[in-house]
């Protein structure tokens, strides 16, 4: 056996030897991982809601009210010229005043008395090609002259973006307190097996143990927590979202526009994460208390 | 080869344990280091072993100045001095095979060599046979062989043996002491620290003597005295 196997072994067996506190601590991680789990969902599907539908809806350019007809043309053009374009459809502010009556629906009351007034201004509606090319062509189009404001059309996820940002803020703040948590309980379980291991520890330092041959086995016992952690809370969180993928159709149509990714395009990603994330909080929690309790 | 040249070490509050020792004890030799409690014996071996450093003067272990050596190096070094405890200090849950293969996989063996090693230990200290047995199956005389066994099994030049047989019969005593001398004619250095007058005296092996952190004896050939 060679010594770097018999130090992975040394870590497997300190693991089965604090079997609860190993189990408790592996609980901890899980739930840190969920929860980082969730966020990462709902992020990606969120953006790339967002992007279905700014790719549908493009972007909307609003048009001085000092322009004239030549000029609409004449900024028509231009912006058909921006590579990226796809196409664009002028609004007048006829149009622009039947857009507000459709968004204002039920309470069109508000825009009684107004319709001759024309105050919605004229406006571009300007879509894609490709999503990536959202911002370059935005940019360009701010810069035309006789084009005040630009934005993207996408008032009708604004309330899933708005929503969403909240609960991310909310899963980051979460997952960030249960991340100390579990890096806490980690190096705490070390400390326990590193007390418990006293007695090898002593005979190996008088027989001629390098440090590292020392505290090896300790990291590799919290880098295997935390990689068992990974692999339950991969399940898990698979599991949880394949049962809501395939309730989708109810909940698309619960939420409207709001579409789910398939998880082909999302397992890859958070298995990735986790892995990383569960040696992470393994190797960085064990070397707290190496270092702290363990005198070599 | 072990030499002490003028060392001195004082702990806090200006306890001072030893007062400028000068003593040198040559490869192959066999020698006891006695006195009282508190005399300065274990931090002697503490120095030895680079546990602690000396306050002044220099110690010289196989042309090594131990208190010069860099803390990487340490490990390295203590592998030319295998350790025997009074209390044994064997891994419990760990039978005697394994305890033995325990050191040699501390010092990074091959496979190989921990297969010979484990081999001609076992014979030098009389335990082949219960390689399987763990130390609680055992005698205390047979524990202590375990004990010599793992100090034997990384090829020590030298041999710390600390009460080696404080907790065992006078019989079982004797018994270790015929392996410890056994061990020495193949060319160990050996340095035993003990209170068994009877012993030391039978043996009649050098005996340096420590009282209050100095060496008040040195005999080639002497009886237990402090």
């Amino acid at each position: 056996m060679k010594t770097r196997t018999y130090l992975i072994k040394e870590g497997y067996n300190n693991l089965r030897k604090h079997g609860t506190k190993t189990i408790s601590t592996i609980f901890i991680i899980c739930a840190t991982m969920l929860v980082l789990g969730i966020f990462i969902i709902l992020f990606q599907n969120v953006n790339k809601n967002v992007q279905t539908v700014r790719l549908e809806q493009g972007l909307q350019a609003f048009i001085d009210d000092s322009a004239t007809q030549d000029d609409v043309e004449y900024m028509m053009d231009e912006i058909k010229q921006i590579p990226g374009v796809k196409d664009v459809t002028y609004l007048n502010k006829d149009q622009a005043y039947e857009d507000a009556k459709e968004v204002f629906s039920g309470l069109d009351y508000f825009l009684d008395g107004i319709e001759n007034l024309q105050i919605f201004p004229a406006s571009f509606v300007v879509r894609f090609e490709r999503i990536e090319d959202s911002e370059t062509v935005k940019s360009e189009v701010e810069k035309i002259d006789g084009i005040y404001k630009v934005k993207y059309n996408e008032t009708t996820i604004q309330a899933v973006i708005a929503i969403s940002k909240v609960a991310n803020v909310f899963l980051l703040g979460v997952g960030g307190v249960l991340l100390v948590v579990s890096i806490f309980i980690i190096s705490n379980t070390i400390k326990l097996a590193v007390y418990s291991n006293k007695r090898e520890i002593f005979i190996m330092k008088y027989i001629g143990a390098t440090n590292k041959f020392i505290k090896t086995p300790f990291v590799i016992e919290g880098a295997l927590m935390g990689l068992i952690a990974a692999l339950i809370s991969f399940v898990l969180i698979s599991l949880g979202y394949v049962v809501l993928y395939a309730r989708a159709p109810q909940i698309q149509a619960s939420l409207g526009v709001f579409g789910f990714l398939p998880y082909s395009n999302l397992w890859h990603q958070i298995l990735g994460i986790y892995i990383i994330l569960g040696l992470f909080i393994g190797i960085f929690g064990s070397s707290i208390s190496i270092k702290k309790y363990l005198k070599v | 080869m072990i030499e002490f040249i003028n060392v001195s070490k004082s702990y806090d509050r200006g306890i001072k344990a030893l007062d400028n020792v000068s003593v040198r004890i040559d490869k192959g030799e066999f020698a006891f280091l006695v006195g009282p409690s508190g005399s300065g014996k274990s931090t002697f071996l503490k120095l030895m072993i680079r546990e602690e450093t000396a306050t002044s003067g220099k110690i010289l272990i196989d042309g090594k100045d131990v208190g010069r050596l860099k803390q990487k190096d340490i490990p390295y070094f203590r592998r030319k001095i295998g350790f025997v405890f009074q209390d044994f200090r064997l891994l419990y849950d760990r039978t005697v095979e394994e305890n033995i293969v325990f050191a040699l996989r501390v010092i990074e063996a091959s496979e190989k060599d921990i297969r010979i090693q484990l081999k001609n230990v076992l014979a030098m200290v009389g335990l082949t046979g219960k390689e399987k047995f763990y130390p609680n199956q055992l005698s205390g005389g047979e524990q202590q062989r375990v004990s010599l066994a793992r100090a034997l099994a990384t090829k020590p030049p030298i041999i710390i043996a600390d009460e080696p047989t404080g907790n065992l019969d006078p019989t079982t005593a004797d018994g270790i002491f015929k392996t410890l001398l056994e061990i020495n004619a193949r060319g160990t250095t050996i340095l035993v620290v003990t209170h068994a007058k009877d012993i030391v005296d039978k043996l009649n092996k050098r005996v340096i003597s420590l009282d209050h952190g100095r060496i008040v004896k040195d005999s080639q050939r002497g009886g237990y005295q402090i």
